[in-house]
């Protein structure tokens, strides 16, 4: 195999991961006009939450789970106490999501400490496969199979259940679809816990690549998201999806070729986008 | 109505007679300089205050601003060894602030105001990773110790009188802005941004301008911080500083100014005070989830902060049931 596809196969695994978190994130601020500045620090809480109960059970199936759990909870929680009084007012929104991070970080140093936390690779997931006569980490490949499948699973949700329609149209436009008698703001409530979910499950899966976890990942791996959904179009889910294998393949490339300015080449595609072609890549204008 | 406690000129020459006096009654070199801190950071919490309670805009990234004054002052005196360069060094902050400011607000303005606090954010952390990079400029994550400022601020008195007479000009000024034409418009773009520009107003230019002025005043404070700290590090453009100012602007008070300076006075204050109790109890040391829990507090039940509950509480008092109805509804769409 040669370095340009090892570093391809890494960039779509990164992709994977990033897309976890941004389609959340994209489909809340699309429906509700939320966004949730706390949305990494519910990726983070997942990937904590995962990692105590894959040590107390060892298992990385009620790993994934309970991180997933945590992220429903907490997601469930915010949108009921905090986001539902302060629809329509998006500074107070964004004032509050931010607050909610700070708290949600802190405790997480709280609870265990701001120091690396070691997140060892499940048993069945640790070692190499060889792709194309040469090896690369299963783990590696376990993620792109997970990106695929959430991937599939969104878009199958969005496109062939009566939610998924609700959804869309509520990006559109929610103040119709309230009209036609669809309690909208429980479809919110929804939204809310599956982007939270999701977005703690993506943290779970991150654990074993990162090897080692620490509270502040979540900020950083939020800003990757925050840029996806700049590229990919707010509230755009195959958007979100493009912009993160992109931003996902770009940055691991510089990450080999010219480490110093990996994060810098991101925030220059996002300006870029936002000067061409502001509303997102894959978006028409309405 | 609400600004009329702090119109009156005599309130405020007051306290800042009182505050003159300090270095007079006490020569705790630690009290004047906690007070200089207050001063310094209250600076950048008004700035900060221009932003999102005059204009109505969440800056994520307003340390950047902050560290770029920081790091001016700190690169040109050691580089040069001319301790008297701090002016030269605070010129060049004011106009790098000034382009800076100029880019990410044409950059993010262009489309939703959310985006804003999105592209700071994302911007900050870049300039955080350039500072960590380029480290033959900054000294990389060590920083940049042992900075040798101008002789004049090595006395705590003349550096404390300097502070003061700085946070006083630097108020007079900004209650220019935001009470001259000019901060009226702000003001209307805030409350409602469509009927702004429908009356043919460029909306776009205003709000650019006041990012620049706002991000001029924050990068003095920011020079004058490593004046201060004689030292300078990466943590200028740490996400932690931005919840600084936006911690110190809305416990204070939002759009009120002088919250900001009240805001910076109460987190430096209790974070010492934490600090200093974590010795004993480890809880404190995550006194940043103190601070987090009381601003959630603060911007879902008070949303006028300290200072602007209080004085709604006073026009209450003095019969000014009306203003204080018509006060309360102006301010509700700041948050």
């Amino acid at each position: 195999m040669s370095l340009t596809l090892n570093l391809l196969l890494n960039g779509i695994a990164l992709g994977s991961l990033i897309f976890l978190i941004a389609v959340g994130l994209s489909l809340i601020f699309g429906l509700m006009g939320v966004l949730n500045f706390a949305h990494g620090a519910i990726f983070i809480w997942g990937s904590y939450a995962g990692l105590a109960a894959f040590n107390a059970s060892g298992s990385f199936l009620i790993g994934i789970i309970a991180g997933t759990v945590a992220g429903i909870v907490i997601g469930w929680v915010m949108e009921r106490l905090f986001i539902r009084p302060f629809y329509g007012n998006h500074v107070a929104q964004i004032l509050l999501t931010l607050g909610l991070m700070i708290v949600l970080t802190e405790g997480l140093k709280y609870f265990w400490g701001p120091n690396l936390l070691g997140f060892d690779k499940p048993a069945a997931l640790t070692g190499v496969v060889d792709v194309l006569s040469d090896p690369f980490p299963i783990y590696r490949i376990f993620m792109i199979g997970i990106g695929l499948l959430v991937l599939v699973g969104v878009h199958l949700l969005l496109s062939r259940t009566r939610y998924g329609i609700i959804i869309r149209a509520g990006v559109q436009d929610p103040e119709m679809v309230q009209a036609l008698g669809i309690n909208v703001r429980r479809v919110f409530s929804l939204v809310f816990a599956l982007g939270a979910g999701l977005a703690a499950f993506g943290g779970v899966i991150a654990g074993p690549s990162f090897g080692s976890i620490t509270p502040d990942l979540g900020m950083a791996n939020q800003l990757n998201a925050f840029i996806v959904i700049v590229i990919g179009g707010i509230g755009n889910f195959p958007g979100a999806a493009l912009g993160s294998l992109l931003i996902g393949i770009v940055q691991t490339f510089m990450a080999f070729y010219l480490p110093d300015v990996a994060v810098a080449v991101s925030v220059a595609m996002m300006a870029l986008v936002l000067i061409w072609k502001p509303e997102g890549i894959l978006s028409v204008r309405r | 109505m609400r600004s009329k406690l702090f119109n009156n000129n005599w309130l405020l020459a007051a306290l800042l007679i009182v505050l003159a006096l300090v270095p007079f009654l006490s020569s705790s070199k630690f009290l004047l300089t906690m007070l200089i801190t207050v001063f310094i950071l209250a600076v950048y919490g008004m700035s900060y205050d221009l932003l999102l309670g005059y204009t109505g805009i969440v800056s994520f990234g307003h340390t950047i601003f902050f560290g770029l004054g920081a790091y001016s002052v700190g690169i040109l005196l050691t580089k040069t060894k001319q301790p008297n360069m701090l002016w030269v060094a605070l010129l060049i902050a004011i106009v790098g602030a000034a382009l800076i400011g100029l880019v990410i607000g044409i950059l993010s303005l262009r489309v939703k105001d959310v985006y804003f606090s999105m592209i700071t954010l994302a911007f900050a952390e870049l300039f955080y990773i350039f500072a960590e990079k380029w480290s033959s400029f900054t000294g990389g994550s060590d920083g940049i110790p042992y900075i040798r400022v101008p002789s004049f601020f090595n006395d705590r008195t003349q550096f404390y009188f300097t502070a003061l007479a700085f946070l006083a000009l630097m108020y007079l000024m900004l209650r220019r802005v935001v009470h001259s034409p000019f901060g009226r418009t702000l003001q209307a773009i805030r409350e409602n941004e469509q009927r702004v520009e429908s009356l043919g107003y460029n909306v776009l230019h205003y709000k650019l301008a006041s990012i620049v002025i706002s991000g001029c005043v924050a990068a003095m404070s920011g020079g004058l911080w490593t004046v201060l700290q004689k030292y300078v590090n990466t943590s200028v453009f740490g996400m932690d500083r931005t919840i600084e100012a936006l911690l110190m602007t809305i416990v204070g008070g939002v759009g009120t100014l002088f919250g900001a300076v009240l805001g910076a006075g109460v987190i430096t204050f209790a974070h010492e005070w934490f600090s200093s109790l974590s010795t004993q109890y480890p809880l404190f040391e995550r006194w940043l989830m103190f601070f987090g829990i009381l601003y959630i507090v603060i911007v879902m039940f008070f949303p006028k902060g300290i200072l602007g509950t209080i004085l709604d509480k006073w026009t209450q008092k003095q019969g000014g049931s009306r203003n204080a109805a018509s006060d309360s509804k102006r301010s509700k769409s700041i948050l």
